[in-house]
């Protein structure tokens, strides 16, 4: 009997599948959508914590207030990319973001076939008329979390450490190090940066995006070294090291992306700063931007967040870590980075990579 | 395959009922597997949940709608057009390549864990033949850039053959470290500013040239993707098969894999036979990367981890460690990610729905006690039970 | 007073094959039953559907007069029935204590184990019915006699009343095997019922107060050890008389064929197991190792055929000199070698006979043509020596391990001496066979002797080189206590030389 019901439900299974055929494409959100968004993650997946996670909030943020309809697609492997892409342009989808620099061949390649469809990728400049790149002048936010490191510190060390070395992870470094120097010359200290020098660009990275296990251990070198303000570049990884910062209990964690207080609230008492990568605001003004009756394309222009257009930022500082003056400082800094009077390291930076 | 067919028959009278029999539980697996996943997306859907809140035949209705719908967008994304059924092919590819290096690996003896390592190994020297080498005609360029990375994986795999050989170092340890210097080493040569790096500040690859890329069979179609690659593995999936089966060294291969103190006693050097099946086993995890690299991308990002080395454990085990069962199991794994690519994008099931019924598939072909008691097949006669490895623990 | 066992009419089947057919058997308390048979004869089938693991189709089993079910082995036990298997069911790395105690672990405090007082209880039935054991040793650094031991006190920590011991003696040393039949008496002297499985006639002789014969699956006979001979029980066994003594002409040694000089030989352990052993084997003779098991004959023969390294000394095969040459050049110099351990290293278990039969000739023409192996050819040859050598299996392409003890071993030989070689090595040719496998075995061993091989034969059992060699060495202690010819030496002393004591100064050396 039991045999033959299991035979019966897989037999049903099957020849429902046969019959329902291939389903139509991409009717989330209802018939009444002004624009379809899709977005396309890299392999770190759509719940990574990071920059999938944040970008596609400003999908969501869209979904709600714009009425578009929006979904996404994730990637395992290098060659889904392709995939993924390929299936919202066959679903017609009028604007389709791409997360990270690893889809930017493919993107690219896409786009040039299908000069119709927007595309918007995250992490990396323009790559065609209908592409918009978004990018952000992380080093300006960086800047600030460095300075007020600097006024937090009580040993006259702070650390940073980043996944890989590459550009859009050295970048809070190389701005993270310009504040802590900043905050040395305007007030005659000398708290010294560990895991990070923009002059040789060289620092500690510990090589991926996944192992909390290694944000826990690079956090407690730096804490034996004597550092007490740890800024981890490397997306859950720093995870490991915020839970590193709380069992010691003296010292203070900077978060990366978004505001930690709220994604990582189990650590919020042990976060001095957040450095915001406000992907979200980026993405959602693209997509204001595609919904535009009077669109007309990107004609190749990018969007870049810088302090002045809150596409980065800190998040509010910790109270009683440092005094009221210190955040008055941070008032003009900022002031000052917007009106490209101070140095964040970053033209330092790319003529090392020359 | 004559002598396993005629092995049944000096056994049992009915060796169609055998084989049907041994089939039967894969097949079975693979539906309970479905049912599992459809169980799963039903529960974890909120418009089913919401639905049986209103009553138990809305429910029904609406969990009914939601499978149909995923499945039916899985089953296209598996078989449903030319497109797809290109993609379930091209997917399969590579997994064919890792899973034969390591089923080589078992009926030697060995557990070759680090096909992961010798797929990034084989990635890099096969990509630098791709990109350095210009203006070679296709013939040459080609087939230099997957020696390229059969040499690869053959030489990072060779080095822990001989130290197997030599000091009777593990193999599994010695493999999984090497994976490590392999993605280190990948990191080092790929990162912003490294050898291999291309100028700017992405951590890739430069582009192979052109003359090194698989062709493709349709070019007019940009789509789709699927290229000469797949004809390659099957191509190697015979040699394997021709390999092992047919000629002296594969008899020496399997001698020593079965009974290394009889290999002895024959006069099989021993050793020898050990470094030369990890070489093996390492070229053809190589040849895995350059199927994705000269096939469909054209670079190699330092990212490249797509876990084919680990998968290639779970296909030589599904696959019986035979070069055909490799390349059926390939094209299972290959199905499921295209339909679970096409499901995710038309029924929003997330992707790791893939992860979920390749772990169920896995588990109820390890342990088709399971599978037999659901469906209350006969067990198999002793001598007919599918051996799934005698890698583990031999040596 | 009932039989505390009887039987009565155990059939079963399996498909195709009738493996017991109406079986009535009867074990009276305090006796040993010896059930006799070659291997394929049922025993093995008739104690599993005793020990639960099998169902008799047709039959009834009663215990002291009243009758019982058998549905597991768990039953078994409940019903005081206890069985050692062949392969022992021990965990190496496990103290004796906890591998007694493994299944029904005692328990004190609610979870801790009870360590002490199992031990207690070992070292009482140990010291009741003399087996010399101690509780606390690790059970992997025993050797195979004790534990033997360990699986009998498992039995009776049970409260096992009916021992079935399968194949006792097959692992054992002559030593050990002295030592187990004083423990089989005693164990019947304190009450205990036990069936003796095996196929060697004269430790059945020696041991048992009953024997019942199985051939066939059919009970063909009983027999009484006090009147039986061997010759009765073989001829009963095999269903036509045997030849137990080897038939051959005597020998007419050639030239020189193995010539062996001053060769020393280190063992596992690093110690000196060959000490400096110098003999020449001459075509047309048989030259026999005699000697008690761990003195040095199984590094010889593996030096010998190039298994092993040699440290010092030389050894030269029909005037070359192979000294630490590889197996491989070994035999392509006309070397055939029948190892020790069959399923170790003598097969492949997974593999069909045919493959079997080609294991050390699989790159030699005509078996393979270049890189490529000629299926054609190894059918054939398999076809043919499956049939000359009297190999039965269903096929050709039946794997080895499916096959019996003999027949296995019949595989070997088929393979070994059906070359065209210079010097047979057989090392323990015939332990744990049957007789009729035996007797076949020895004649082909005379027979590639009168065909002009020197054969080298060792063998624990003092009988089959007394029979079968022509010429005796005796080892003791990795060397060559003496040399004697088969015709003229006496069993009394070889026995001394094998016992390190030289006949005449009656010192032990």
């Amino acid at each position: 009997m039991r045999k033959n019901l299991w035979m019966l439900v897989s037999l049903l299974l099957v020849v429902s599948v046969m019959f329902t055929g291939c389903g139509d494409a991409g009717d989330t959100g209802g018939e009444e959508t002004v624009a379809s968004v899709g977005m396309v993650t890299d392999m770190g997946g759509i719940d990574d914590k990071s920059f999938n996670a944040t970008a596609w909030k400003g999908v969501e943020l869209a979904i709600e207030e714009l009425n578009v309809s929006g979904s996404y697609l994730e990637s395992q492997q290098q060659t889904d990319y392709a995939t993924n892409i390929t299936q919202y342009i066959k679903q017609d989808t009028d604007l389709i973001v791409t997360v990270g620099f690893l889809l930017a061949d493919d993107t690219a390649a896409m786009a040039a076939e299908n000069p119709d469809v927007n595309f918007a990728i995250v992490d990396f400049g323009s790559l065609g008329d209908n592409v918009r790149g978004l990018t952000f002048s992380t080093d300006q936010a960086g800047f600030m979390a460095g300075y007020v490191a600097a006024a937090a510190t009580k040993t006259g060390k702070v650390a940073t450490f980043g996944g890989i070395n590459i550009p859009t992870v050295a970048i809070f470094m190389v701005g993270f190090e310009a504040g802590v120097d900043y905050y040395n010359a305007q007030n005659g200290a000398s708290v010294e940066v560990l895991g990070w020098n923009t002059a040789e660009n060289n620092g500690v990275f510990v090589g991926n995006f996944e192992s909390t296990d290694d944000g826990r251990r690079v956090a407690e070198e730096f804490m034996a070294e004597g550092a007490d303000v740890v800024m981890p570049v490397a997306g859950p990884v720093g995870l490991g090291s915020a839970q590193a910062v709380q069992e010691a209990g003296n010292a203070w964690i900077i978060g990366v992306d978004t505001d930690w207080t709220v994604s990582a609230s189990q650590y919020k008492d042990v976060v001095l700063t957040s450095v915001l990568k406000n992907m979200d605001v980026a993405v959602f003004d693209t997509i204001k931007q595609v919904i535009d009756p009077n669109f007309a394309g990107f004609g190749g222009e990018n969007y870049v967040g810088t302090l002045e257009n809150d596409g980065v930022g800190i998040a509010p500082v910790a109270s009683g870590a440092v005094a009221d003056a210190v955040l008055k400082d941070l008032e003009t800094i900022k002031a000052s980075i917007i009106a490209g009077e101070i140095d964040t390291g970053w033209d330092t930076y790319l003529a090392g990579l020359e | 395959m004559s002598r396993q067919k005629a092995n049944a028959e000096g056994k049992s009278p009915s060796r169609i009922s055998a084989a049907a029999r041994s089939l039967a539980v894969p097949l079975l697996a693979v539906v309970t597997a479905l049912i599992i996943g459809a169980l799963l997306i039903i529960v974890t859907d909120e418009t089913v949940l919401a639905a049986f809140g209103r009553g138990i035949g809305s429910g029904l209705v609406q969990a009914w709608r939601i499978i149909s719908k995923a499945y039916g967008a899985f089953f296209f994304g598996a078989f449903g057009d030319l497109y797809h059924i290109t993609e379930t092919l091209r997917i399969a590819t590579p997994y064919i390549f890792a899973g034969l290096a390591v089923a080589l690996g078992f009926q030697g003896g060995l557990f070759n864990i680090g096909a992961e390592g010798q797929y990034f190994i084989g990635g890099l020297t096969s990509v630098y033949v791709g990109y350095s080498l210009t203006g070679l005609p296709w013939f040459v360029h080609l087939p230099l850039a997957l020696l390229a990375g059969a040499v690869g994986g053959a030489l990072w795999a060779g080095i822990v053959g001989v130290l197997k050989a030599k000091t009777g170092a593990h193999e599994v340890i010695n493999t999984i470290m090497m994976n490590y210097v392999a993605y280190r080493l990948a990191e080092f040569m790929l990162d912003v500013g490294g050898p291999m790096a291309r100028p700017g500040y992405r951590p890739v690859s430069p582009e192979v040239q052109p003359s090194a890329y698989l062709p493709q069979f349709f070019p007019s179609d940009s789509t789709i993707r699927f290229n000469a690659g797949f004809f390659i593995a099957l191509a190697f999936a015979v040699l394997v098969w021709w390999l092992l089966y047919k000629t002296t060294l594969g008899y020496e291969i399997r001698t020593v894999g079965q009974n290394p103190h009889a290999a002895r006693y024959a006069g099989i050097n021993v050793p020898r036979t050990i470094i030369i099946t990890m070489a093996l086993s390492g070229a053809l995890a190589g040849l895995a990367a350059p199927m994705d690299i000269l096939g469909v991308i054209h670079f190699m990002p330092n990212a490249f981890s797509s876990g084919y080395g680990f998968d290639a454990i779970a296909l030589a085990l599904l696959g019986n460690s035979h070069p055909l069962g490799v390349v059926l199991a390939s094209l299972l794994f290959g199905a499921l990610r295209s339909g679970a690519s096409n499901m995710q994008g038309i029924a929003q099931i997330p992707i790791d729905i893939t992860s979920i019924l390749q772990g169920l598939i896995i588990v109820f072909i390890a342990a088709p006690a399971i599978v037999r008691a659901i469906y209350r097949i006969r067990g198999l006669e002793q001598g007919e039970e599918l051996v799934l490895t005698r890698g583990w623990g031999q040596m | 007073m009932p039989p505390v066992l009887e039987l009565k009419g155990i059939t079963k089947r399996f498909p195709g094959v009738l493996a017991n057919d109406h079986i009535d058997l009867t074990l009276h308390e305090g006796t040993v039953l010896a059930l006799l048979g070659e291997s394929g004869a049922g025993k093995s089938t008739l104690m599993n559907v005793l020990y639960g693991l099998y169902t008799p189709d047709e039959g009834e089993i009663a215990i002291r007069g009243e009758r019982v079910d058998i549905a597991g082995p768990n039953d078994a036990i409940r019903l005081g029935i206890g069985m050692v298997h062949q392969h022992f069911m021990l965990v190496p790395v496990l103290t004796v204590t906890e591998n007694v105690m493994l299944g029904m672990e005692s328990i004190k405090h609610g979870i801790l184990l009870d360590r002490e007082a199992a031990a207690k209880r070992i070292r009482d039935l140990s010291a009741r019915y003399g087996l010399d054991v101690n509780p606390d040793d690790l059970v992997g650094d025993l050797p195979v006699g004790i534990q033997q031991r360990v699986e009998i006190i498992k039995l009776l920590y049970r409260n096992a009343d009916i021992l079935i011991l399968d194949e006792p003696t097959a692992v054992l040393t002559p030593q050990e095997v002295e030592g187990f039949f004083a423990v089989v008496r005693t164990l019947v002297a304190q009450g205990k019922s036990v069936i003796f499985i095996s196929h060697k006639l004269k430790e059945v002789l020696a041991l048992a107060d009953t024997i019942a014969v199985l051939r066939r699956g059919k009970l063909v006979g009983a027999a009484d050890p006090a009147t039986a001979t061997e010759r009765d029980l073989a001829s009963l066994m095999v269903g036509r008389e045997v030849i137990l003594t080897v038939s051959k002409e005597p020998a007419h040694p050639q030239e020189v064929i193995l010539a062996v000089k001053e060769l020393r030989v280190r063992g596992d352990r690093g110690e000196i197991a060959v000490d400096g052993i110098s003999f020449e084997a001459c075509a047309g003779e048989i030259v026999g190792v005699a000697g008690v098991q761990g003195n040095g004959q199984t590094e010889l023969i593996e030096a010998l055929t190039g298994l092993r390294p040699v440290m010092t000394g030389t050894v030269t095969l029909a005037g070359q000199d192979i000294t630490n040459h590889t197996p491989r050049t070994i035999t392509e110099v006309g070397s055939a070698h029948i190892p020790e351990d069959r399923q170790k290293d003598g097969l492949v278990l997974g593999y069909p006979i045919s493959d079997n039969l080609v294991l050390n000739t699989y790159y030699l023409p005509p078996v393979a043509k270049g890189l490529v192996m000629q299926e054609e050819v190894i059918a054939e040859r398999a076809e043919r020596l499956v049939k000359e050598y009297d190999v039965r299996t269903p096929g050709i392409f039946t794997p080895a391990g499916n096959l019996s003890g003999g027949n296995q071993q019949k595989v070997i030989v088929a393979r070994e001496l059906s070359r065209d070689v210079k010097l047979v090595i057989a090392s323990q040719p015939t332990r744990g066979l049957d007789v009729g496998s035996i007797e076949y075995i020895h004649s082909q061993l005379v027979r590639k002797r009168d065909e002009g091989a020197a054969v080298i034969v060792v063998s624990a059992e003092l009988d089959e080189v007394l029979s079968l060699a022509d010429r005796i060495l005796v080892m003791f202690d990795g060397e060559i206590m003496g040399v004697v010819l088969a015709d003229e030496a006496t069993k009394e002393e070889i026995g001394l030389l094998m016992a390190g004591v030289h006949p005449g100064t009656q010192e032990a050396a």
